[in-house]
């Protein structure tokens, strides 16, 4: 079930991407279009000012026939020198403007055909206007009167106005087409504006929707997490109350146990002593019966005498035997209820000074001892690591390996937020299958001809346990012998951070 | 030592072995005053407070006290002489394997006068027996009969 969901919710996200993708492309193509729509009404908005300049050209040029035409006709009713100018100065407009006209509308075959004809037309009206005007001007103004009368009734002028009027037309139709084109395109743009505004509403308003979906997914696992962190918490802070109340059980048991065998161990001591001081009587007594009456003495007795001091030796060294290894079980029940108070350590100090305790041993047995300069500083108890460590080079110190002098090494570094130490020297060394056997209480390995209980290796480990870290051996047989001691660089305290 | 009226021992020791070499001991060091011994604080409290020869209605006493008693634990005998109006002033001497510092701090605010360790190893332990049996022979202990 989680699995599907997870790959819903994967499936769903490909998709919101791509539809926002393809939301964001929808308001790109809407945006050219925009852009488009809006350079086409440029384009209309000037055909349309071309279509009126056009026009403007044309009644330019139409008012200056119509003068030429009526200063003419002024002339050859009153022969007069500014009309002859009108005339002249009018006539020189007519075929720049039909010029630029043509330039104009060169693009509309229609219009081209009009305005071919219409300049032919022109072109005969002005020749016919300089024969006119010279014939007055020589003083002929009678057949000059003639031929214009010629000329109006075949109506040329009528004509020219004609196709004036057509040219004219023609751009009036282009100018409407061309305006109902303009308004097209602003309606174009407004539906295209209009659809982007709303497809910009949908993009925002579905980014909006996947942003809340996301946030509220996010929220949502979060809490889960929270809880689930609350429940292990909650989970680990009952098991180490559990191991903790296991362990003080434990601790509590040691310590009763071995206190309460003390107690039976003082009347054996007691009575060995009053035993053995009842002897020394009874021995002295024998003595006496010996010289004044050998005939007392049988050979009962005379085993009785020999026997009993020895019964009472043995009866002593085992009494003192058990006597040492209830106090090392008291030992270390009592490490284990000590509270343990963190501090600043500076390691090299702490491993010099405990050098200087060892001081005599070192010297005596010509050991040379190394410590690395830069040992990783701890926050620990300051007793414990004390002890864990002068355990350890006192360990060093003891089994050397004859013949061969003493070489210890101390090196640290940190890895992480943990500080490794390793204790190394070049004595007997530990037989691999004695590894884990050297750390058990009341266990030794090798030789014994070193004085011990097995004590010092079970306490080290019991320690470096108790400040959250461990104590390892590397070693073989005649090969010296390195303990490796991995501590975090901070205590954290028992049953709070674990 | 208050010379009309010898001072009475009382031990409450629920090891007979150890009781015997105790009084032995002291014994050994020349304290001839009357011991009385008892192997339970119930015997015991009974005794100190109601029997006719007891320290409750007559002459001065000395209590040795061990703390591991089979029916009560020795700081209830303790807090129980401490606690008596008659019986307070009478020294207390604990005597006992254990050697725990919060149960010797716990002895002393109850208000017991000398507290000592057994030591398992008989030598000292007699030593101490024998040298506790000279302090005996001095120390003057009051008198509560009047």
């Amino acid at each position: 079930m989680p699995i599907d969901l997870r790959l819903d919710a994967r499936r769903f996200n490909r998709l919101a991407l791509l539809a926002t993708l393809v939301g964001f492309g929808l308001l790109l193509v809407a945006f050219a279009g925009t852009i488009g729509s809006a350079l086409g009404n440029q384009r209309a908005t000037q055909a349309v000012r071309h279509t009126y300049q056009v026009i403007d050209e044309l009644d330019a040029l139409s008012l200056a026939v119509e003068r030429v035409e009526t200063a003419v006709r002024g002339y050859l009713l009153a022969p007069s020198p500014i009309r002859a100018e009108t005339r002249r100065r009018n006539e020189k407009l007519i075929r720049p403007g039909l010029d630029r006209l043509q330039a104009m509308t060169a693009d509309n075959p229609r219009q081209k055909e009009t305005l071919t004809r219409l300049r032919a037309m022109i072109e005969d009206q002005l020749a016919t206007n300089d024969e006119i005007m010279s014939q007055a001007e020589t003083n002929r103004l009678d057949s000059a009167r003639l031929e214009f009368v010629e000329r109006v009734k075949i109506k040329q002028i009528d004509q020219i106005r004609a196709l004036e009027q057509s040219v004219r037309n023609e751009e009036v139709r282009l100018l409407n087409a061309r305006q109902s084109l303009e308004g097209s395109r602003r309606t174009q743009i407004s539906i295209i504006l209009a659809a982007t505004g709303i497809l910009l509403l949908l993009v925002g308003a579905a980014t909006y929707w996947l942003v809340r979906r996301y946030t509220k997914d996010l929220t949502a696992t979060r809490d889960r997490l929270h809880l689930l962190n609350t429940d292990l918490e909650a989970a680990v802070a009952e098991r180490t109350s559990d191991l903790q109340r296991a362990n003080d059980e434990i601790q509590r048991f040691a310590y009763i146990v071995s206190h309460d065998l003390r107690s039976p161990l003082v009347n054996v001591m007691g009575f060995t002593a009053e035993l053995e001081a009842a002897n020394k009587a009874i021995g002295s007594l024998l003595d006496r019966a010996e010289s004044e009456a050998p005939q007392l003495i049988t050979p009962e007795a005379q085993y009785a005498r020999e026997d009993l001091p020895e019964a009472i030796g043995f009866i002593r060294s085992s009494t003192q035997k058990m006597d040492r290894l209830i106090n090392a079980i008291l030992t270390l029940s009592r490490q284990g209820r000590r509270v343990l108070t963190p501090e600043h350590l500076p390691m090299n100090m702490v491993i010099n000074d405990l050098l200087t305790t060892l001081a005599t041993q070192i010297e005596d047995k010509r050991i040379d001892v190394h410590v690395q300069d830069g040992l990783p500083d701890l926050q620990h108890d300051r007793l414990a690591i004390e002890q864990l460590f002068q355990n350890l080079i006192e360990n060093a110190t003891k089994y050397l390996r004859p013949g061969v002098p003493g070489a210890i090494a101390v090196r640290g570094r940190q890895s992480g937020k943990r500080a490794i130490f390793e204790i190394e020297d070049n004595g007997r060394g530990v037989d691999p299958n004695d590894h884990e056997r050297i750390f058990e209480l009341f266990r030794r390995s090798g030789t014994q001809d070193q004085r011990g209980e097995g004590i010092g290796l079970a306490h080290v480990r019991a320690l470096a346990y108790r400040l959250g870290g461990t104590v390892t051996i590397r070693s073989q047989l005649n090969e010296g012998s390195t303990f490796i001691v991995d501590l975090p660089m901070t205590y954290a305290t028992e049953g709070t951070d674990q | 030592m208050n010379a009309q009226q010898p001072v009475s021992i009382v031990m409450i020791e629920d090891d007979e072995g150890h009781a015997r070499l105790i009084e032995k001991n002291i014994r050994r060091a020349g304290i001839s005053n009357d011991l009385k011994h008892f192997l339970n604080g119930t015997d015991a409290l009974d005794y100190l407070f109601n029997s006719p020869e007891g320290p409750f209605h007559n002459g001065p006493a000395l209590v040795l006290l061990d703390l591991n008693l089979p029916d009560m634990s020795g700081t209830d005998i303790l807090s129980r002489i401490k606690g008596d109006e008659r019986l307070h002033r009478i020294p207390v001497v604990v005597l006992t394997t254990t050697d725990d510092k919060v149960e010797i701090q716990r002895c002393y605010d109850l208000g017991c006068n000398v507290y000592i360790t057994k030591p398992v190893n008989y030598e000292s332990f007699a030593d101490a027996i024998r040298q506790l049996g000279l302090f005996l022979s001095v120390i003057q202990v009051p008198s509560n009969a009047d």
